[in-house]
């Protein structure tokens, strides 16, 4: 990678304080294009007060970010989004009542007919829906009707990757995409990963499960006690017991 | 066995649980069923009770709490509800006719102040619930307390005279009576009928509705889309309070009296209706048409049981006894659908 290219992402000395908590201690982290990053530590060691702040749903409390060198001010999820910056959270990123096509669309919906009738342009939704399901290899015999609280754990996620994929998020934040769900199931997530950064997204990827993790990842990012302690370590070179080691703080450095 | 596409687990959505998934898709075919139901063993019993004369009366009763019901189906898919309605119910027609009498406005502007009241009523109840985030049901109760405490002092618990209504254009727009043959009907029904549908529409076709159902059915995950519930459950807080005012005062102007009093314990009986009809206490979930058939149930009911010769004074029983019928069916379905995942 060029070393002049701006990042997709950077976070720079990045302070966060809950009350007297410091959660985030001067936090910096570079995201490429393209690039899957792992996001690891332990419980409690800041991974989703940073991943909040890089979504907007929780203010910071000093710092800097920049999108494409653009430095962005991201006060809310919708100033996220409209950077480009998608977040699925486990279990909640969905509608478990509403449809794959509704799902899909939620907050972008389309529409049709004059506006004060507000009319959902249902036909084209799912017509899409349709198509994107059948692209991304999601089982033909689900029509883009099927309420999403009957589909199964893996199902849900890849509709929400997909989603994201949709609508040309530039970085899609996955937060346990892996949870809870089976061996197959977490195989077509991790396929689905590597397909998003094929098509040219970038993804932070935040599981436990170091194992799933190295299967996917470009680069690794450890954070402990609300500072990020490593953030160069390629599942190439480093062995999972180096990794656990630094995540535990066991290491000698 | 390696499965080709990992994504894929087996789908059994093509399996044929077929009644069962109608059921559950479409939770307004049990109180369907339970309607005719009714109507059947009600005409076996007593055939007035399908008379012209008897359905017009029935009816013009039904859309009063009708109307409230429709705008509570709307909050509750969003995961609130309102206590407060009955007494807004009794409250807006006092604060109509007050003006009127004694203030002298006309008829037409006093009928918007109520409903601006009512609006503002909701206003609060969305911002409590909302901004300082204190649950619907101890919010809507204290203004139940209020609103009906203030129709009282205003009125000092007397009802305010109402008779000079008739000659009013707003009294016949909203109650004026015409004839179908000889069924005798209130220009309420139309209101009611038309009210229906725009919430239908609003609920299952509009961006809104989506918003509305996303808000009930997983708040998160809809603020996580840039969906604003909060504006949303205020919104329909504003409507269930407008809803409950226009209902107050079609029954106020039909009945030639404002009874501060009128209204107790509408609010719960409201809830049963929506409930019965298959919309989810739990939010997410809400069906208009599953609200019209759970109104008719429960009026048709208090009417049939009268005229089969049940003493009037057994009614609750009966409603009560449905209500835990319909609440135990949509669990059973619910429990069976997700064991089915």
């Amino acid at each position: 990678m060029a070393e002049t290219e701006a990042p997709l992402v950077e976070m720079r000395n990045i302070q966060k304080y809950y009350g007297r908590v410091h959660a985030l201690r001067d936090v910096n982290l570079r995201i490429k294009r393209g690039e899957i990053v792992g996001l690891l530590g332990d419980n409690g060691a800041g991974k989703s007060t940073l991943i909040k702040v890089l979504s907007g749903a929780v203010p910071y409390t000093s710092g800097q970010i920049f999108i494409n060198g653009q430095e962005v001010n991201l006060r809310s999820t919708n100033d996220a989004i409209a950077a480009g910056i998608e977040t699925i959270y486990q279990d909640s990123a969905l509608i478990p009542q509403l449809s794959i096509a509704r799902n899909l669309f939620l907050g972008r919906e389309l529409r049709k007919g004059p506006g004060f009738m507000d009319r959902l342009d249902l036909d084209r939704m799912n017509e899409v829906a349709a198509s994107l399901l059948k692209r991304v290899g999601i089982s033909k015999k689900i029509p883009p009707t099927t309420a999403i609280g009957s589909l199964s754990g893996g199902e849900r996620q890849a509709v929400a990757i997909a989603r994201a994929m949709y609508f040309d998020s530039d970085l899609i934040i996955l937060d346990e995409p892996t949870n809870n769900l089976g061996v197959a199931e977490t195989q077509g997530v991790l396929r689905f990963v590597r397909e998003a950064r094929d098509t040219g997204h970038s993804c932070i990827f935040i599981a436990h499960n170091i194992h799933h993790v190295f299967q996917v990842v470009d680069r690794m990012v450890v954070m402990r006690r609300g500072a990020v302690v490593a953030d160069d370590l390629s599942p190439r070179t480093s062995s999972i017991q180096d990794v656990e080691d630094i995540i535990t703080g066991e290491h000698a450095a | 066995m390696t499965e080709p596409s990992p994504t894929l687990a087996p789908p059994e959505h093509a399996s044929g649980a077929g009644f069962t998934r109608t059921l559950i898709n479409k939770p307004e075919v049990g109180p369907l069923v339970l309607l005719v139901v009714m109507l059947v063993v009600f005409t076996a019993i007593n055939p007035a009770f399908i008379s012209i004369t008897n359905i017009g009366n029935a009816l013009t009763f039904t859309v009063e709490l009708g109307l409230i019901a429709l705008a509570m189906t709307l909050l509750m898919t969003a995961g609130e509800f309102d206590l407060s309605v009955g007494s807004v119910f009794g409250f807006a027609p006092v604060v109509m006719w007050t003006l009127f009498n004694e203030a002298a406005l006309p008829l037409s502007v006093a009928f918007l102040v109520a409903i601006l009241v009512a609006l503002l009523i909701g206003l609060i109840n969305g911002l409590f619930v909302t901004r300082m985030r204190i649950p619907s049901f101890l919010v809507t109760l204290g203004m139940l307390l209020v609103v009906r405490g203030t129709a009282l002092w205003l009125t000092d618990g007397f009802p305010q005279r109402t008779w000079k209504a008739d000659d009013q254009w707003l009294s016949g727009v909203l109650v004026g009576e015409f004839h179908v043959g000889s069924l005798r009907l209130y220009m309420s029904l139309i209101w009611f009928i038309l009210l229906a549908v725009m919430f239908h529409y609003i609920l299952t076709r509009t961006r809104f509705g989506n918003w509305i159902q996303a808000t009930g059915g997983n708040p998160i995950a809809a603020r996580n889309r840039g969906v604003p519930t909060g504006r949303v459950k205020t919104i329909l807080f504003m409507l269930s309070a407008a809803m409950a005012a226009f209902a107050g005062i079609i029954s106020s102007i039909r009945v030639s009296a404002a009874n501060p009093n009128s209204g107790t314990g509408y609010e719960l009986e409201v809830i049963a209706m929506v409930v019965i009809g298959g919309t989810a206490l739990a939010g997410g979930r809400g069906t208009i048409i599953g609200t019209v058939l759970g109104v008719l149930i429960l009026r048709l009911m208090r009417n049939g049981i009268v005229l089969i010769g049940v003493p009037g004074l057994a009614y609750n029983i009966f409603i009560g006894a449905i209500i835990l019928g319909m609440m135990a069916l949509h669990a059973a379905l619910e429990r069976r659908h997700n064991a089915g995942d």
